[in-house]
């Protein structure tokens, strides 16, 4: 069934689904949090009261299609045409411009990789042809590398970029490890300021035994020295 | 033999239970009858747990697809190497081999601490049964490989052709292996806690089977990379899947408390942080099987989505919330006995590798459940692909590599500034003259030139280190170079071990690096077309096509492109890439057709092919094919056989009477340097 979407402004984008959102894959294979959270309980319980009314787990093969290059379930349904008319202005970019965009724009199918990857390793996808195919169109346009993304994410949301975009909620994505890092460095100085003090005068150093005799001792040493020398 | 292994499963579940029961009781109690009765438990759940193994071998191999897990995994035309590994190639049978190695390190702890240990060991032993009791239990009543299906199918659905690769021989178990060797600390861990006993008795019982864990972790992911690489063509051996990056949290947690168990000896500091490292580590293993199990997380190689993620995700939980108790009551047992002095000090350059590596270990976690936070709070999904993991990790890493560098170099507890004039120079020095070299050779891009001066600079450490050791031997006992060098090893292996394995880390670094320089095309040819292309190191290659041919092979139809190689005008061989549909004992298709690429492996860099698509009619097709050339990959594999060189070095049991003279050895370095100064 069709869908148009209207943007606000820019050119107008048509995006096609050969199947409904609720047949695509990812609704299938992932699980909605209070799914999770329901699921998790009744692992608790089974983890305490192991039971034989647990159920079985599903076992792989079910005919699912799998992925050649990531073995994982795939599903053509997913490709939605990202169109827009031509600027007439001739290609905006070179080939090798057009692949390396390409690595940011994820394939649809169901795998892990990226448009451009998927079509040169898998045979057995149509999604990233489809989407290369799409990109190939928009460069021909003369869309610039961010009119060609921003067509993208508008027909297929954020989750078509290979990562979150820096804004909002997602650049505490990227900051927080930092800022994690940060704290614990903070925390580190602080732990060696605190306790500085209590061992200013410098007492020795907790010693291993030593098995040795003196002369073993003074020849060590004497080696040592002359090898920092 | 099949049924003894079904009622063996069930056998082995109650002797878990009973080793949970007695275990905790006789340590609470001091019966030292439990205690026993729970040593004796163990071994037996051992002895059953292998003749459950040994029932489903059997299935295996004698092709018995009244069992699902037998018609899921296997074909009567599946080589028999692989109806072997199909053990671990599905849910419940890599259970079931979870259990096995469980079941046997457990053996193997309850032996080697017959005589030491024994106030411990109570809550060891019921620790390490609980574990298999809940892994049992899963297995017995989550997915149980015995499952029958209730009619017999003429043949299975055979193997995923992915997992028919001898890589998914190997890694699978070693990863196994690595995760499953984190419960022993974690027991032990459980034992001083409950017991308050958090001297340096139970690291010393804990810190060999930390060893091994990171040992056979570092094979398992080495080997997981290498699989990929050959097996699943996309070109790249490391693609921040949340499976992958599963395996490397606990690797990193322990590579963190292998540093740290250093200061809590040396020094009796870090005691609280040792005790959560080990939890930790634990924790992360069974996170990752969660991962691979619930479906929760889109993953390469996650097992199909089943009830038993939500077991793992319950177990999780309970072990989260009573090892959380227990270190929150046992927090004054857990005191420092000394204090860091310097930030300028050994101690410190660990303390802060150690913050380092669980930065990392966060920031991975953090970025593989990214997605799941993300929706929650915006409502929509999000990718967290290998350009945010890169963005993130590539900074921490160098800075890691730094201190890899550093570490070393700094003396316990206060360096002077002369110390680290005197011991700084040289490898600054190496540094600054790699990075000048590859500058001038026109070298721009700045991740791999700093990686490569950090190499440098990290190498000439640890070449200063055995230069001074092995240089400190011949002085003392007129030893040849390279005998001073061995004995210089053998005699302190902790050590010198761990410098080896720094030396694999950096040839890790320097690989990785290598990446920067890949080149790929995309070529159409038909047969007897030519490509030529210019690779990394400025050679020219020609690549012409011999044409597409279709064959049978053993239990798959093969449609293969082969290409001639010339390099700079030489010929160089061929190459081939293959388009396998595996197909059953009657001829029917099992899987869709899978990729087998064409790889010409080099010092300085592969050729990887890959056959991505065929167009035309028979005799006439196209072959469409993507070349990439990988500079440095090989050496990926080297460093991580030059760390578990390294790592099996340290773990090498080292007599008394050495073990004496290591100590003293490492004990006076230090010193002596104060007494310089």
């Amino acid at each position: 069934m069709p869908v148009t979407h209207s943007p606000t402004h820019g050119p107008q984008l048509t995006a096609q689904s050969s199947q409904p959102d609720e047949f695509c894959l990812m609704t299938d294979s992932t699980i909605s949090r209070r799914q999770f959270l329901g699921a998790v309980a009744t692992g608790l319980a089974a983890a305490a009261i192991p039971s034989a009314l647990i159920a079985q787990g599903v076992q792989q093969g079910s005919g699912q299609q799998i992925s050649a290059a990531t073995n994982m379930a795939m599903d053509d349904g997913r490709y939605r045409p990202v169109r827009l008319p031509s600027k007439g202005s001739g290609p905006s970019m070179a080939a090798k411009q057009r692949d390396e965009l390409e690595r940011h724009i994820h394939c649809q199918c169901g795998c892990t990789l990226d448009v451009y990857t998927c079509r040169t390793t898998d045979f057995t996808c149509s999604v990233s042809p489809a989407m290369h195919h799409d990109v190939m169109a928009l460069v021909d346009g003369g869309y610039s590398a961010q009119e060609i993304i921003n067509a993208f994410v508008h027909v297929y949301g954020e989750k078509v970029l290979m990562a979150p975009p820096k804004r909002g909620f997602d650049l505490t994505g990227y900051l927080t490890p930092f800022a994690a890092l940060g704290g614990g460095v903070a925390l580190v100085v602080a732990l060696l300021r605190k306790w500085r003090p209590a061992t200013a005068d410098g007492a020795p150093v907790a010693e291993l035994p030593v098995d040795a005799t003196p002369d073993e001792l003074a020849r060590l040493d004497a080696a040592m020295r002359s090898d920092d020398s | 033999m099949i049924l003894i292994g079904e009622l063996s499963l069930w056998v082995a579940l109650l002797m878990a239970a009973w080793g949970t029961t007695v275990g905790f009781a006789g340590g609470f109690t001091k019966r030292a009858d439990l205690v026993a009765s729970a040593e004796r438990a163990l071994y037996a759940t051992f002895g059953f747990v292998v003749l459950a193994a040994i029932g489903l071998w059997t299935a295996l191999l004698t092709s018995d697809f009244s069992f699902e897990y037998v018609a899921s995994y296997t074909s009567a035309n599946l080589p028999s190497i692989y109806k072997f590994t199909a053990f671990w190639g599905g849910q419940s049978g890599s259970l079931l081999l979870w259990v096995l190695i469980l079941s046997l390190y457990s053996g193997i702890v309850v032996f080697a601490n017959r005589h030491k240990n024994r106030e411990l060991m109570p809550y060891v032993m019921g620790t390490l049964a609980a574990i298999e009791l809940f892994f049992l239990a899963t297995i017995a009543f989550g997915s149980n490989p015995y499952q029958r299906l209730g009619w017999v199918p003429p043949d299975g659905t055979g193997l995923n052709p992915q997992l028919q690769n001898p890589f998914m021989a190997a890694h699978p178990p070693n990863l196994y292996m690595g995760y499953i060797a984190t419960s022993v600390p974690f027991a032990f861990a459980v034992a001083a806690l409950i017991t308050r006993r958090l001297d340096k008795q139970w690291l010393a019982a804990v810190r060999r089977w930390s060893l091994l864990s990171w040992f056979f972790l570092t094979i398992g992911i080495t080997l997981g990379m290498w699989w990929a690489y050959v097996e699943l063509g996309w070109g790249g051996y490391w693609a921040w899947d949340p499976v992958e990056n599963a395996s490397f949290l606990p690797w990193l947690t322990g590579t963190a408390f292998l540093h740290s168990i250093m200061v809590q000896e040396k020094r009796g500091m870090l005691r609280k942080w040792n005790v959560t490292l080990v939890v930790s580590t634990f924790l992360l293993s069974i996170f990752g099987t969660f991962i691979t199990r619930s479906g929760v997380i889109s993953s390469v190689h996650a097992f199909a989505q089943s009830s038993v993620g939500y077991w793992f995700g319950g177990f999780l939980i309970l072990a989260i919330a009573l090892t959380a108790y227990l270190v929150g009551t046992r927090l004054k047992d857990l005191q420092a006995t000394a204090q860091l002095e310097s930030m300028v000090s050994r101690e410190a350059s660990f303390l802060f590798n150690n913050l380092l590596l669980v930065g990392i270990a966060f920031a991975i976690l953090w970025g593989t459940l990214f997605p799941i936070i993300s929706e929650a709070v915006k409502g929509t999904k999000i990718t967290v692909g290998p350009p945010f993991f890169n963005q993130v990790n590539v900074p921490l890493g160098l800075l890691l590599l730094a201190l890899t560098g550093i570490g070393p170099l700094i003396a316990w507890r206060r360096a002077s500034v002369a110390n680290i004039k005197r011991q700084f120079t040289g490898p600054i020095i190496g540094g600054i003259v790699v990075g000048a070299v590859l500058l001038g050779l026109g070298m721009r891009d700045p991740y791999a030139l700093i990686a490569y001066t950090l190499a440098g600079f990290v190498l000439t450490t640890i070449l200063q280190e055995f230069h001074k050791g092995v240089g400190a031997r011949r002085r003392m006992y007129g030893e040849n170079p390279f005998s001073a060098l061995f004995r210089l090893i053998a005699r302190n292996r902790r050590r010198y071990g761990g410098y080896i394995v720094h030396v694999g880390v950096v040839v890790l670094f320097v690989a990785f690096a290598g990446l920067a320089f890949k080149k790929t095309f995309d070529v159409t040819l038909k047969a007897g077309e030519s490509f030529e292309a210019t690779d990394p190191f400025g050679h020219q290659w020609r690549f012409t096509s011999q044409g597409v041919s279709s064959y049978q092979q053993l239990n798959r139809d093969v449609t293969a492109v082969l290409l001639e190689v010339h390099r700079d005008g030489k010929p160089a061989g061929f190459i081939k890439s293959e388009k396998r549909q595996h197909v059953d004992s009657r001829g029917f298709p099992t899987f869709n057709p899978s990729t087998e690429v064409g790889l010409k492996y080099g010092l300085r860099q592969d050729v990887y092919m890959v056959l991505a698509g065929v167009t035309g009619t028979p005799g006439n097709e196209t072959a469409e094919v993507r070349i990439d050339f990988n500079p440095l990959v090989v050496w990926v594999w080297y460093g991580g056989l030059i760390m578990a060189i390294g790592g099996l070095i340290v773990m090498w049991p080292q007599a008394e009477r050495r073990k004496v003279q290591a100590g003293y050895v490492a004990q006076l370095a230090p010193e002596h340097e104060k007494a310089i100064v």
